[in-house]
């Protein structure tokens, strides 16, 4: 008995710095190991495995769930990822930060592939640093069998103050979405930082929650939507594409007052293990097959002009579909933009808002 | 004696019914729902096993598991022996020193995990140690100390205190008193420590993820990032609940067996 448990502790202890878990197993051919850090359930997993098997490496994919955390966790900077997917605004901040490296582009020589909406973005003017993953933008989700139509259309936003509608409406319990249609109702920009304007959202917000008085939930509004819990709701357009093909009764709203576009692009950090791989990662999901496998499994809107086409058209996999393809053409669509001290303020107010109910 | 009423009888087993309703409720919609062929968490369409086939065929989640796992078992097999040692060697220790430590010891079961989290991923960037699966495992087994500390102790207060000296005086060497007389007596409780341990380390979410590094995630990391629901998990969470229980069922059954056995063994001897 003494000389086993001394035996196995031995053991253990001298195992525990050889152990590298899931890496390096099947390395036969020596490949290297590319570090992807994307979000949760956001890809085809078979796209990883076709690129692998291309490049002979192997692929470390690992999964955040807010831009915030994957921030907190790379900022230690001690882990050389070699790919990243944050939002816009976050890839603003990263660049500012002087943590990310340019692209080489003659390795990703494919950018024509991109539809022209997403190319060029306020966040990254000459796509420098970044390529676009996947993009969206915010909108409502209704039953139609309860909401005319026609009446969305009309009102936009403006039907969230709709008191018909009290309890039977989902909220995003988020300040950025939330203070994103108030500001868009009353006339302002998203990323307004005017005292005025954004009091005047907070009230527009207090009176919203007095009038239908929302369940406030965040990722919950996809499965009660799907499942016609609610009458109406705020949403994602990937989110709300899923939900149009689980049940049809519901319909897709972009409001005409403007919306929030958001985009996730893939960067390299500066400190990459292995930047002509990520590179080659790069070229290879914005390439027409694996854009198309990843924006089917996900219902969110591919940057690749040529899938964008194909899964909306006939015989595609979102055809009539209102809300995969995000809207282009509206001046008053908006892609949020850094600014760490605003985006306290705002969450703030939120609480304040949030506490009124 | 007084006979107890109807009425308290029902209201007693009525409420202990609800308790373990409450408890159990969760459990069996998450397995039974492991079987719904649709994507929905609410209404049931029918029998499938695509779930089951999604999870085997799903590399991430399967590594995850296996990380979970492993990260698990060895960060209870090293804090239950840590946590054995420290409570023996606390309850034979001046009851100033004892409690000093033992403040000590509550402080990071008290501690939010959080704080414990930022608090080590700090502690290993300004070591300038690489966080991976080693710092992890470090982590869990340093969170899981107390526990099973806590859990030993008051077991160690009912010990006679002379017993390991009879045993001394009987010709044991210190070895053989601790391992043929102490631990046989604290045994049952060493096992809850080391249940609680690995329960500990298997479900943790916020210390693992800001100790984890890039190149291992545990299934709590998996699952929490996941921007849309998975079925899949709940497929993963009726595998767990099983083997939890048969582990539970085999770890009452095998003294109870041994205890027959020994029990056989008797007359002769």
């Amino acid at each position: 008995m003494k000389k086993t448990l001394s035996v196995l502790l031995a053991l253990a202890l001298a195992l525990l710095p050889l152990l590298t878990f899931s890496a390096s197993a099947e390395e036969d051919f020596g490949g290297v190991t590319l570090n992807v850090y994307n979000w949760g359930e956001y890809i085809d997993e078979q796209v990883l495995r076709d690129f692998e098997a291309k490049y002979n490496c192997r692929v470390n994919y690992k999964n955040y769930d807010s831009n915030e955390s994957m921030y907190t966790n790379i900022s230690g900077g001690d882990d050389p990822w070699d790919i990243l997917v944050p939002s816009d605004y976050m890839i603003e901040r990263l660049i500012k930060e002087d943590r990310l490296q340019p692209l080489d582009k003659s390795i990703v020589d494919n950018l024509d592939n991109l539809t022209d909406d997403v190319k060029n973005l306020s966040f990254d003017p000459d796509n420098t640093y970044s390529v676009p993953y996947l993009w969206q933008n915010v909108g409502i989700v209704f039953d139609t069998t309860k909401i005319d139509p026609a009446t969305v259309e009309e009102k936009g936003w403006e039907i969230f103050l709709d008191p018909s509608l009290k309890g039977h409406a989902y909220m995003y319990d988020s300040s950025r979405d939330a203070f994103m249609i108030a500001l868009k109702t009353l006339g302002f920009s998203a990323n307004t930082d005017k005292e005025e304007e954004i009091q005047a959202a907070y009230n527009w917000l207090l009176e919203m929650n007095t009038a239908i008085k929302p369940s406030y939930v965040t990722d919950e509004m996809i499965d009660g939507m799907a499942e016609g819990f609610k009458w109406i709701s705020l949403g994602y357009s990937g989110d709300i594409a899923y939900i149009l093909s689980e049940n049809e009764d519901m319909d897709f709203c972009a409001p005409k007052q403007g919306t929030n576009i958001a985009v996730d692009a893939m960067v390299i950090p500066k400190n990459a293990g292995n930047p002509k791989l990520a590179n080659l990662f790069i070229r290879f999901v914005t390439d027409y097959d694996a854009a198309l496998a990843i924006s089917t499994a996900t219902g969110y809107c591919s940057p690749n002009a040529q899938v964008m086409a194909e899964l909306s058209g006939p015989g595609g996999e979102y055809e009539g579909n209102a809300a995969y393809l995000p809207r282009s053409g509206n001046d008053l669509d908006e892609i949020f933009h850094d600014n760490p001290s605003l985006a306290a303020k705002l969450s703030d107010l939120w609480l304040k808002v949030m506490a009124s109910r | 004696m007084e006979r107890k009423k109807p009425f308290w009888n029902f209201f007693t087993s009525g409420y202990l019914i609800l308790v373990l309703l409450f408890i159990y409720l969760p459990i069996l919609y998450v397995m039974v729902f492991s079987f719904n062929d649709s994507k929905s968490m609410v209404s049931f369409s029918g029998f499938s096993l695509r779930w089951y086939e999604s999870m085997f065929s799903n590399r991430d989640m399967l590594d995850s598991i296996k990380n979970t796992v492993i990260i698990a078992v060895i960060a209870t097999a090293v804090s239950t022996v840590i946590g054995t040692v420290a409570a023996i060697g606390l309850s034979k220790a001046r009851r100033v020193i004892r409690n000093i430590i033992l403040e000590i010891n509550n402080l990071p079961v008290l501690n939010p995990d959080i704080v414990t989290a930022i608090g080590l991923m700090l502690l290993f960037l300004s070591l300038k140690i690489r966080r991976s699966a080693v710092t992890l495992t470090l982590a869990h087994i340093s969170f899981c100390i107390p526990y099973v500390i806590l859990s030993i102790l008051p077991k160690l207060r009912q010990l006679d205190d002379n017993v390991a000296e009879a045993a001394m005086d009987l010709g044991a060497t210190p070895w053989k008193a601790l391992t043929r007389v102490i631990l046989p007596q604290i045994y049952p409780a060493i096992l809850s420590g080391a249940l609680i341990a690995f329960s500990m380390s298997f479900d943790d979410f916020v210390i693992s993820y800001f100790t984890a590094g890039m190149d291992v995630q545990n299934i709590s990391m998996y699952v929490y990032s996941m921007k849309r629901f998975n079925p899949a998990v709940n497929a993963l969470s009726a595998v767990i609940v099983i083997v939890v229980t048969m582990i539970l069922i085999l770890a009452n059954l095998i003294p109870h067996l041994r205890d027959k056995k020994n029990k056989k063994e008797e007359p002769e001897t």
